[in-house]
């Protein structure tokens, strides 16, 4: 498509550079999306794997808890961890991916997972904690991993719009209309040679 | 920057996030109160939780509400499994986001393994 542009030796200069922008441009932006994709390749396996381990985990744990809830009753067990002894603080830092802010958490953990006397609660319940506490990290982990895969997925669609658009839309049409005002210029100056012609011959003429 | 930790979901799961010091807000995953499970979310992240963890079948709820939140640093809404019938939502989420950004489905082969 054509730029809507006078055909005049201004704007052809003005559009040659703009085309030496939108390339240059182009390039930083393929590379940028390239190497997001590897960073993103890289890491995806690691969620993915994480993610599906913890999920079994995770599941086995929290049968194994309710199931044991409903023997001991809901309220024991409510009562027993009311007061919970372990703290967990996170703090949260940026990391910079190529452009992409990706949070970085730093885990503080303290105190013991049971808070209760073992009077009223059954073994069960403690390995269902303990199996639970040594989990909740890799939880953690999973947190911020697929945090940033969601960053850079989403980083990498615009990024490859923007990439896209360049290359086919913006830099074609550039193109386009510097030929056709190059072309205009041309016919200009013919017709321009060709008038002088006519004057000289009308000239020598008389 | 420190922040909070809060566990979303059913009143049996919360129990175990409660031991481990987390607040813990619990939620039914009944239709009439989503709206009402939405509200408490945008409240969470409001005052500043930067880590939501959610089971699964109040997350396929708030599918929409947890998309606003993907484009943001915080907070990371992780999605667990959740008691009964499994729905994979991060799982598939997860996949969304990589078509997104590949435009191709490449992990699609472990799916059908995990299935």
């Amino acid at each position: 498509m054509l730029v809507n542009v006078n055909a005049t030796r201004m704007e052809l200069l003005r559009l040659k550079k703009r085309l030496n922008l939108a390339w240059r441009g182009h390039k930083l932006l393929k590379d940028k999306r390239d190497e997001l994709m590897r960073q993103l390749l890289e890491v995806i396996d690691e969620v993915k794997e994480l993610r599906l381990s913890i999920e079994k985990e995770f599941q086995s744990i929290v049968e194994r808890f309710v199931l044991e809830k409903a023997s001991i009753g809901s309220y024991q067990v409510e009562q027993e961890l009311l007061l919970p002894v372990k703290k967990i603080s996170v703090s949260i830092s940026k990391r910079n991916i190529i452009g992409v802010h990706v949070p970085v958490y730093a885990k503080e953990v303290s105190g013991d997972i049971i808070p209760y006397g073992y009077m009223n609660t059954s073994g069960e319940m403690d390995i269902a904690l303990n199996d639970f506490d040594k989990s909740i990290e890799n939880l953690l982990d999973l947190a911020e991993k697929e945090k940033a895969v969601q960053l850079m997925a989403m980083e990498i669609e615009e990024t490859r719009r923007r990439v896209n658009v360049l290359e086919y839309k913006l830099i074609p049409s550039i193109i386009e209309t510097i030929r056709f005002i190059t072309m205009k210029l041309d016919e200009i100056e013919r017709s321009n040679t060709v008038r002088l012609m006519k004057v000289k011959d009308i000239v020598r003429s008389h | 920057m420190g922040t909070r930790i809060a566990a979303f979901g059913e009143n049996d799961i919360m129990l175990i996030f409660k031991a481990v010091g987390i607040d813990v807000f619990p939620v039914t995953a009944d239709i009439e109160e989503t709206s009402e499970a939405g509200k408490k979310l945008k409240q969470l992240v409001r005052e500043g939780y930067g880590i939501i963890f959610m089971t699964e079948t109040i997350a396929i709820k708030l599918d929409q509400l947890i998309k606003e939140y993907a484009d943001e640093i915080l907070p990371s809404i992780v999605v667990i499994p959740g008691l009964g019938e499994r729905n994979y939502y991060a799982v598939r989420n997860l996949r969304r986001a990589i078509i997104k950004a590949v435009g191709a489905d490449i992990m699609a082969e472990e799916r059908n393994r995990s299935k």
